[in-house]
């Protein structure tokens, strides 16, 4: 279409002035210290490690624990560990070259981390002598799972919304999400290594239910304070 | 003239010549993009402005060594979008004492003033921004962008905060959409052309 490759070839406008608001802030311009997302991250995983650690301590290890399969419970630790920390990687670094964060990729870990470890949890539950168990009727009582596992979401989240700070003029939302998610995951892996429950409703609904609920809250809230204004 | 990066770099270490220039570098080819699509040289002055003033509250957002220009575009058209938004909210009425004065913008958005006289063909030139302008948003972007910047589909999906898959669709509805107004050959009257995709004038 000859008529558009032509409008394509038209020299560029000339653009205006500076305006008097950005003249005065270059009028002092201080220099920033830029973001560093590897370090960001290595810093986030930290203290989000040591913020968990802190809210385990502060309950009890689960009771049931020498009962179970060391492989179950190591597979299942190392699971939650990677859905806390690939969803916060691809949320806080880009690729090589790039400022904007790899969002597309890190909403698909949010979705994939949320609906895995519900599924897994309804699936896979091996239980000891010691493990409790909450029938149906009971089920809600487990609430307190929930409440736990998003209480140790809220380090990450936060800290992952401070340190994005500018840097999300697109795809917020779903980085938001993998920050969500991510701290969920911190927060199921806590729940495995702290709640005796054994049932797959718990595990699944709960636990594994703290990934899709820490990420929808996040998608919904963080974009408030990592856009630009 | 120093790459995009470097320039960035040194404005972030406080160098506000670095700055300048980055403007100098950025800005007529940011203003193209935000003119093609706001189709107001002062709203596209405005938006350039506003763009220009988040990314200077935002540099310490910039990793270094990153090339700034997607970040910038992304800035643009996310100032771009919540201005459409915003207008689209605000429902304001200005009686005839309070008229401002509007400047005829020319083909590339420039003023009577500012116009180079030079350019080829302006009716087909003004067909085809007619029929540009009236394409959605969301089409008209992605024409803007891949055809007339220049920009590959990725780069493009990068800057619209999009899959690669959902630019090219757009591109390609977008680009079809312009084909039928203007018949191939590029000719066809701009007040019909803008019915006929249903747009604004």
């Amino acid at each position: 279409m000859s008529t558009i490759d032509d409008v394509s070839r038209l020299p560029p406008p000339t653009p205006p002035p500076l305006a008097p608001l950005l003249e005065a802030e270059l009028a002092e311009l201080p220099a920033v210290a830029t973001r560093r997302p590897l370090r960001q991250l290595a810093l986030l995983v930290a203290i989000s490690l040591i913020y968990g650690a802190g809210m385990l301590a502060m309950l009890t290890m689960r009771r049931d624990m020498h009962e179970l399969p060391i492989g179950w419970l190591a597979g299942a630790g190392l699971a939650w560990l990677l859905g806390f920390v690939v969803p916060v990687y691809l949320a806080t670094v880009p690729r090589a070259g790039a400022v904007l964060p790899r969002w597309k990729f890190a909403g698909v870990s949010a979705v994939a981390g949320a609906l895995g470890f519900i599924s897994l949890g309804l699936l896979i539950h091996p239980t000891g002598p010691s493990s409790g168990h909450l029938d149906w009727a009971h089920f809600g009582h487990g609430v307190g799972c929930l409440e736990f596992g998003l209480a140790t979401a809220l380090v990450p989240v936060i800290g992952g919304a401070i340190f994005l700070r500018g840097a999300l003029p697109v795809g917020s939302r779903w980085i938001a999400a993998a920050l969500g998610a991510g701290g969920g995951s911190l927060g199921g892996l806590m729940l495995h290594l702290h709640c005796p429950i054994t049932d797959g409703l718990h595990i699944g609904l709960m636990h594994g239910g703290v990934v899709g609920v820490a990420a929808l809250l996040a998608a919904a809230l963080v974009p408030r304070a990592t856009d630009l204004r | 003239m120093a790459e995009a990066k470097d320039l960035m770099t040194r404005y972030c270490d406080g160098d506000a010549g670095a700055f300048r220039e980055l403007y100098a570098l950025v800005a007529p080819r940011l203003l193209g993009y935000l003119l093609k699509m706001a189709r107001e040289r002062a709203l596209a002055d405005d938006l350039l402005q506003q763009t220009f003033m988040k990314v200077h509250r935002a540099r310490a957002a910039y990793v270094r060594g990153a090339d700034p220009l997607p970040w910038i575009y992304s800035i643009a058209h996310r100032t771009f979008i919540d201005e459409t938004r915003k207008h689209k909210r605000a429902v304001v009425r200005v009686g005839e004492a309070e008229e401002l004065p509007e400047v005829p913008a020319g083909l590339t958005g420039e003023s009577d003033d500012r116009r180079d006289d030079t350019r080829p063909d302006p009716e087909l030139l003004a067909a085809a921004l007619t029929a540009l302008a009236g394409l959605p948003v969301q089409q008209r972007e992605a024409v803007v962008l891949t055809k007339l910047d220049g920009k590959t589909v990725a780069e493009a999906a990068e800057i619209a905060g999009t899959t690669v898959g959902a630019m090219k669709v757009r591109a390609h509805r977008g680009y079809e959409a312009l084909r039928k107004l203007l018949g191939g050959s590029g000719e066809g009257d701009p007040k019909a052309t803008s019915k006929a995709v249903g747009g604004a004038p």
